[in-house]
């Protein structure tokens, strides 16, 4: 012990350095994290734009964005583009509004899928749809609002979030069985309703398949508003990891955060939910994925967690579509069992459970 | 100071609690009554003198014949099925030692409802009856995966929980995807996914039948291990319980019982949940009378649901599971609030 006095300070003061929690994330790290997210998001837009029934050339690719005279540019432009583009918002809005979640609830478990917000929203679209046929379109973003900020804010009173931190467990099993009666519901409507069965059923699934640009128009100006008001609520949020009472005393005021936080989560979710159905476990998985790269400074994850959710639901469609030709896969199918090994490990982690 | 602790004891120790055994028996007379009642609801009425007269053993009018073909299998599936569903719950809950969890938390459900769907879909115009067998296996299969992967020296009741969750919400997107590749038959499919005992015959009975005899005695001669085991892993084997074993046992009970009832009856939801509440809210929380207790309000609440899900709007049928749901839904929701605080 006393001959290794001389050399134990260096190897120490490494070890230290090691294990200093990282407040501010690498800045090279980022950046290699953010490059490499953007090459995989344009390969997966070139491959997507160029798959399908009718195999597109690469090379026609770049002038078929913009015009649309030949058949082959037509396909581009009407079917495979707003397709995509829809692919990258739900993403992005499903994914952040998973990370918000996280933070908002201080819950490593929390996300849309589990608090019971998607089953919520897709109860009472399918009711509208059911009910008033007609309705489709701005109207039925308000019912997803509705039926996602109901659930959402029972799920979250009822497993006792106003009073601290909720375990883990607890929220999840109260999301669980929420979600399981509203789904319940959703599925009385349908059986009760015969005719609009096919098309609710495959939207039900979560998906872009049958996305146009009219779907693309309705998300889009509710995603900018969300992701904005996310990406300027990061300070904030750092603040709130750090626990109530700390945040407070850094003059954070906490009640305010975490209101402006769901409501941001159900707008997010809300608006995703009504175009593309509930996609499965991108708001769970992605940001834990994202924190493991980059650390869990808001600043960064939020926006990385809109690259990456736009990514994984882009390669989700993807894959769609290669896994029984012609007939396609729902994405939501896909990102269900992408995620559900992907939870599985994070629960097997002690840090979740414990 | 003495004095006021024994008064408010006196007070808090209630009939049930002291003569659990009347209690008991008056709920199983209240199914039993029940159940006579239910045989004669239907499209068709049947008067209580016709289903007296058929359960006595004449078949000669129509009315009886209806009793005998459809009513009693449903009416005993409702016993079945109530028992078998609540006592897994009560299982389940003593095991993962959290009061939220329910047979659906490890997988059986989905599993089943997953295999069940693949069948029906994949060979449209087989009768219900060839599900079971196939929707009896893809439950067990589901909750022997859930423990796999929840395992890690050992299979702490948390991680099983969050397992559960994952792996069902895996078996969701596959039964989703079933139903989206096949939607001609949808209709039948999701019928059988809410639960219903409609169309069930005697053999759907016998299907259930020998689980739910041999398995409940079994467990409610453990009982004792599920309260030993609700002191906590440590604490448990303090006490010489080899606590792994023991939890793996039960929940292969729970299991196989959770599964031979969503085989035959589909997934009723929230039976298995809310009923070993009612049990331990009127009976304590003892394993021994709640557990039996528990299979008494399941019972109940099916034969209810079964009822009002016949009853309500004849000739059209409401499935049983909806009706669970919908009842089961806010009282649940009501516990989380109690619960929580």
């Amino acid at each position: 012990m006393s001959a290794s006095t001389g050399t134990l300070p260096k190897p120490a003061d490494s070890a230290d350095a090691q294990r200093r929690p990282r407040i501010t994330t690498n800045r090279q790290r980022v950046t290699w994290v953010t490059a490499a997210m953007l090459v995989v998001l344009v390969v997966g837009i070139g491959w997507s734009l160029s798959i399908g029934s009718s195999h597109i050339d690469l090379t026609q690719l770049p002038s078929a964005i913009f015009r649309a005279r030949t058949t082959d540019e037509l396909i581009v432009q009407s079917i495979r583009l707003p397709r995509v583009v829809l692919a990258l918002c739900v993403g992005a809005a499903l994914a952040v509004a998973g990370a918000l979640m996280q933070a908002v609830a201080a819950n490593p478990l929390a996300a849309p899928e589990i608090m019971g917000v998607n089953a919520g929203a897709v109860l009472v679209v399918v009711l509208a749809v059911t009910v008033v046929p007609s309705l489709s379109g701005a109207p039925t973003i308000l019912l997803a609002f509705g039926g996602a900020a109901a659930a959402g804010v029972s799920v979250m009173l009822l497993a006792g979030s106003g009073r601290g931190r909720v375990s883990p467990v607890r929220l999840a099993l109260a999301g669980v069985t929420a979600s399981s009666l509203l789904i319940s519901l959703t599925q009385v409507l349908i059986i009760f309703d015969e005719n609009s069965t096919d098309s609710v059923l495959f939207w039900l699934v979560g998906g872009v398949n049958y996305a146009g640009w009219h779907d693309v128009r309705i998300l889009l100006p509710w995603l900018v508003l969300g992701l904005v008001g996310a990406f300027a609520m990061a300070r904030p949020l750092n603040l709130l990891a750090l626990g109530d009472d700390m945040a407070r005393g850094l003059g954070q005021n906490v009640e305010r955060t975490r209101l402006l936080g769901s409501a941001l989560v159900i707008v997010l979710c809300g608006a995703a939910v009504s175009v593309a159905g509930p996609v499965a476990f991108i708001g769970l998985i992605v940001p834990h994925i994202v924190r493991r790269l980059v650390g869990s400074s808001y600043v960064v994850l939020l926006p990385l967690c809109a690259l990456g959710g736009g990514a994984l639901v882009l390669y989700a469609d993807i894959v769609s579509r290669y896994v029984k030709p012609p007939f396609e896969v729902p994405a939501g199918v896909v990102t269900a069992l992408i995620g559900a090994p992907i939870f599985v490990y994070l629960a097997r982690r002690q840090k979740v459970t414990s | 100071m003495t004095s006021t602790i024994v008064a408010q004891n006196i007070r808090r120790t209630s009939l049930a609690r002291r003569h659990p055994a009347i209690l008991m028996g008056s709920l199983g007379v209240l199914a039993l009554v029940l159940s006579f009642y239910g045989l004669s609801v239907g499209a068709t009425e049947v008067s209580l003198g016709d289903v007296l007269r058929a359960l006595v053993g004449d078949t000669s009018t129509q009315a009886s014949q209806i009793v005998i073909d459809f009513q009693l299998p449903r009416v005993l599936l409702c016993w079945l099925v109530g028992t078998a569903l609540a006592v897994s719950g009560a299982v389940m809950q003593g095991v993962i030692r959290n009061p939220l969890a329910a047979p659906d938390i490890i997988g059986v459900t989905k599993g089943s409802g997953f295999a069940g769907m693949l069948l029906l879909l994949a060979i449209p115009g087989l009768p219900v009856v060839a599900v079971v067998p196939a929707a009896f296996v893809g439950g067990l299969v589901a909750a022997g995966i859930v423990y796999l992967c929840a395992y890690r020296g050992g299979a702490s009741p948390i991680r099983i929980a969050l397992v559960g969750i994952a792996v069902s919400a895996a078996f969701e997107a596959g039964i989703r995807f079933l139903l989206v590749r096949n939607p001609l038959d949808v209709s039948a499919a999701l019928i059988w996914l809410t639960g219903s005992l409609f169309g069930r015959s005697m053999t759907s009975v016998l299907e259930i039948l020998p689980w739910v005899l041999v398995l409940v005695p079994l467990i409610i001669v453990w009982a004792r291990k599920l309260d030993v085991l609700g002191l906590g892993d440590d604490l448990a084997a303090g006490l010489g319980e080899p606590v792994e074993r023991t939890r793996r046992m039960l929940l292969f009970f729970a299991v196989v019982l959770a599964a031979s009832a969503v085989a035959v009856s589909g997934t009723i939801g929230f039976v298995g949940l809310i009923a070993p509440h009612m049990a331990r809210r009127v009976f304590g929380g003892k394993h021994f009378a709640s557990i039996p207790a528990a299979a008494l309000f399941g019972v109940l609440l099916m034969l209810i649901a079964d009822m009002l899900g016949r009853g309500l709007a004849p000739p059209l049928e409401i499935p049983a599971g909806l009706v669970t749901a919908v009842v089961g839904g806010p009282y649940f929701l009501y516990l989380l609030v109690k619960t929580g605080k």
